[in-house]
């Protein structure tokens, strides 16, 4: 083993890890010295979360390896990483609601008393003299997490994680709740003096550049490359993120004409995080949202389909106010607004029927011919949009659960452009399917677009935003951040803004 | 030549599972249910020489047709996913209104009964909002309904309901045509009906996709709250209707004459390969799960059994058959009849 490997205080080496046919990671390898703080920078669903995921022993690498201080580490769980010094702060916080402070900073592993019994006494004692030595002395132990405001329960994932973490310390996105970040930066600092290597994974550079020293970039799956933050300007790590191969030549989509009628006018909408949010989608518009995890994409979605209460401001359907309650309610008002869902599995398809039922479901009692609703009635309904989303027609009989992703995508986008809606609503249209069904998909929205149609959607993927919207409104802590037309829509225009960097060509957003 | 081409289809180059056309597991369930009740009445012969005459056989049916009308309601519920434990009280309501509100005659039979079957269903839908919107489990509230039912017959009867049965239900129950009895003719008749409504309506293809995913109903544009409620009005509606056939064939209505039905409702459901779960099945499967257990309880009784023993081989006979009828098995069948099929 040479010298330059021990002085290391962790090494992954070439990791991978794929779910079925979907490549999570096709090869990480990333080097961290002891008492560094390392950051870990990637777009949305580069791999950053997986990594985090085998790092700290909730799922096994496929192939690749680690170590810590030389020596091999493969955790078998949380809790094995835990005893071997490696813990995580977890971005969806991982505490037990219904437990007491103490009892999450305690287990698994709660203090014994005399007869072998969980010791109150002595946890809250432990509990507390934890907390004072992180700053948090105004926390009872005793209270539930439950009661805790998401914050609070932030700081306690981070004090939970700073206490196990001997070896290395996975902080993922853990000032994503948390308005005051000096208390963080103030232990991370304490920490690194303590010889702990640090793994930072955070979406804002200003951050980032605070208090790391190096940045390895993810993308696609794979390491790009590990740089000194001192000597990378924010282009330069902007470029890595999104990777030249990422600008593809794609047939931009024509511009939509400026003065069409508005067919969705939202005004003032609140709704969940959602604040003020003021935007037009006129007819034969493609409006794309671009939004890092959170930033309440989700809810402005959700409420304009009547899923999530509105807090106020107004939605006009072809100029009509509406107060929507339901997707049901959603398709029968005015010209119609149709929503193709998240998660195609929990939301979209429904296993067991075949994919001309799914496809027709909203449209059910039209179908029906004397009340009765014959299978070819319904496939000859489906016949010909199946056409225009590229399905091929003998897909239509089997039970939509025996197709692929990406074929029970185009049925699903099919249904809402069935459903003669004349305003869709489209939530990641494209998530986990291949580049093939990508194109069909583009081509169908476009065509629905081209015929006078309004699409609103958001997208995870930046070179769908580029190429498929003739505007780009970016959302950042539940506002409108910027907003983009034509041209201006550059992908590392847009991943600027996206971490709440204005760079380049900002227009000012419309009212 | 054509043939195999067309069988060469499906192994085109695809990501998608269907490698090959095979037979629904559900058709197979519902073959393999039928099946075995001509099986068990064939056999029966062995057993006592009276059974498994025609005679008999349309006794079974008779008998059957109570179990099939309920477990289509049944059915409906435990397709979206809920269950209903109300059955034997919704009959015990059916049967006692019909003696005390028509009783023998016929006057006004015509608008009584009909009325009868909307006060039966405005009761499932209690228990539907209930389940809805108040959030109660399906089978809690639909127990609180069935006590809330129970006890409202026992005081509206003081124990001993009154009255006897209207003469057109004695004709529908006790008159035969062309050598057949005419409820035989009236259950196939709802079969029918019950079939085209579960898998070939729009509420039905709502209900199933209701059953499937909920929310994904919800999203594709399906009323779910209001749809939710049908099914339990269905069910109590026809547990009522058999309250009423009951008065007919026994010329009366008693407290407890529904009580034997709420498991055997059930369980005809599941052994006609519904999912508990909701989501899957059909009626025709489910009629063959009503005719199976029925022949299975008349052969029992036939034997001589005591009634514990009947219930215990009852019982035993269920769990056995719910096991066998199980997935896996059943694909594996479905699968080697096709392959021995080629």
């Amino acid at each position: 083993m040479s010298t330059d490997e021990t002085r290391l205080a962790v090494r992954i080496a070439k990791i991978a890890k794929s779910y079925g046919p979907t490549v999570a990671l096709d090869s990480v390898s990333i080097d961290l010295r002891p008492g560094e703080v390392h950051a870990l920078l990637g777009e949305n669903g580069a791999g950053k979360s997986t990594l985090v995921k085998i790092l700290s022993g909730v799922v096994k690498p496929d192939s690749g390896s680690m170590s810590i201080l030389g020596s091999p580490y493969r955790p078998h769980g949380i809790v094995d990483a835990r005893t071997q010094g490696v813990a995580t702060a977890f971005q969806e916080l991982s505490l037990l609601p219904n437990l007491s402070i103490a009892e999450n900073l305690m287990l698994p592993k709660m203090p014994r008393g005399m007869l072998g019994l969980a010791s109150h006494r002595t946890a809250m004692a432990s509990a507390g003299r934890i907390l004072m030595d992180y700053g948090l002395a105004h926390f009872d132990p005793d209270t539930p997490v439950g009661v805790l405001s998401l914050s609070d329960r932030q700081r306690l994932e981070i004090v939970r994680a700073f206490t196990h973490a001997a070896k290395l310390l996975i902080l993922d996105e853990p000032t994503a709740a948390l308005a005051d970040v000096e208390w963080l930066f103030e232990l991370v600092r304490r920490q690194k003096s303590l010889q702990t290597a640090i793994l930072y994974i955070s979406h804002r550079l200003g951050e980032v550049r605070t208090l790391c020293s190096r940045a390895t970039i993810l993308r696609n799956g794979r390491s790009i490359g590990t740089v000194e933050l001192s000597g990378a300007s924010d282009a330069n790590i902007f470029e890595m993120m999104v990777g030249r191969s990422a600008r593809e030549i794609i047939n931009t989509p024509p511009s939509a004409g400026g003065v069409a009628p508005v067919a969705l006018g939202v005004k003032g909408l609140s709704g969940g995080i959602l604040n003020d949010v003021s935007f037009n989608v006129r007819q034969g518009e493609i409006v794309g949202i671009a939004a890092l995890e959170g930033q309440g994409q989700r809810d402005l979605f959700r409420t304009l389909i009547g899923l999530t209460k509105t807090n106020g401001g107004t939605v006009e359907i072809d100029g009509v106010r509406a107060q929507i309650a339901s997707p049901g309610a959603a398709l029968r008002f005015g010209n119609g607004l149709a929503y193709l869902p998240e998660d195609r599995k929990s939301e979209g398809i429904l296993a067991g029927l075949t994919t001309a039922s799914n496809m027709v479901l909203p449209i059910i009692s039209r179908v029906a011919r004397g009340g009765i609703v014959w299978p070819a009635g319904e496939r000859r309904a489906a016949h010909e949009t199946a056409a225009v989303v590229d399905l091929q027609q003998r897909y239509l009989h089997f039970k939509i659960d025996e197709l692929s992703g990406g074929n029970q995508q185009k049925a699903l986008l099919a249904r809402v452009i069935m459903t003669g809606a004349r305003t869709l609503l489209l939530f990641d249209p494209t998530r986990g399917v291949d580049v093939g069904t990508k194109q069909s998909i583009y081509e169908a929205i476009r065509k629905f677009a081209a015929d006078g149609g309004s699409v609103l959607f958001y997208s995870s993927e930046l070179p769908e935003l580029v190429h498929l919207a003739h505007r780009c409104i970016v959302l950042y802590g539940g506002r409108i951040f910027a907003e983009y037309q034509g041209d201006a829509i550059d992908e590392q225009t847009i991943v600027g803004a996206l971490i709440g960097h204005a760079r380049g060509a900002k227009t000012e957003v419309a009212a | 030549m054509n043939a195999h081409k067309d069988m060469a289809m499906p192994f085109e180059a695809s990501s998608d599972r269907r490698g090959r056309q095979k037979l629904d597991r559900e058709t197979v369930n519902t073959l393999v249910v039928f099946g075995l009740s001509i099986v068990l009445i064939v056999c029966s012969r062995f057993i006592s020489p009276a059974l498994g005459s025609w005679s008999q056989v349309l006794t079974v049916l008779i008998l059957a047709s109570f179990l099939i009308i309920l477990s289509f309601g049944q059915g409906l519920v435990i397709l979206i996913g809920g269950l209903d434990l109300s059955i034997p009280a919704l009959i015990t309501l059916g049967g006692v209104l019909t003696t005390t509100w028509i009783g023998t005659g016929d006057a006004g039979v015509w608008y009584m009964l009909p009325a009868i079957l909307v006060v039966c269903a405005m009761v499932g839908a209690v228990s539907g909002i209930g389940i809805v919107w108040l959030k109660v489990p399906p089978f809690i509230m639909t127990m609180a309904t069935s006590i809330v039912v129970a006890s409202v017959a026992l005081g509206y009867t003081s124990g001993t309901p009154r009255g006897g049965s209207p003469s057109s239900l004695l004709w529908l129950m006790k008159s035969w045509f062309l050598g057949v009895p005419v409820v035989i003719y009236f259950t196939l008749a709802f079969i029918l009906f019950g079939w085209l409504l579960q898998n070939f309506t729009a509420l039905g293809r709502r209900l199933r996709a209701l059953g499937t995913n909920r929310n994904a109903a919800l999203i594709a544009g399906v009323g779910v709250n209001r749809l939710e409620l049908v099914p339990y009005a269905i069910s109590a509606a026809c547990a009522g209707f058999v309250g009423m056939m009951l008065v007919g064939y026994s010329n009366g209505a008693t407290l407890r004459m529904g009580d034997s039905y709420m498991l055997p409702s059930i369980a005809a459901v599941v052994i006609g390969g519904s999912s508990i779960l909701g989501g899957s099945g059909t009626f025709i499967g489910t009629v063959g799960g009503a005719i199976l257990l029925t022949t299975l309880g008349t052969v029992i009784s036939a034997i001589g059994l005591s009634e514990g023993w009947r219930t215990i081989i009852e019982g035993a006979i269920i769990v056995g058959a719910l096991l066998v009828l199980r997935g896996e098995f059943l694909t594996h069948v479905g699968n080697r009849m096709l392959t021995r099929g080629k």
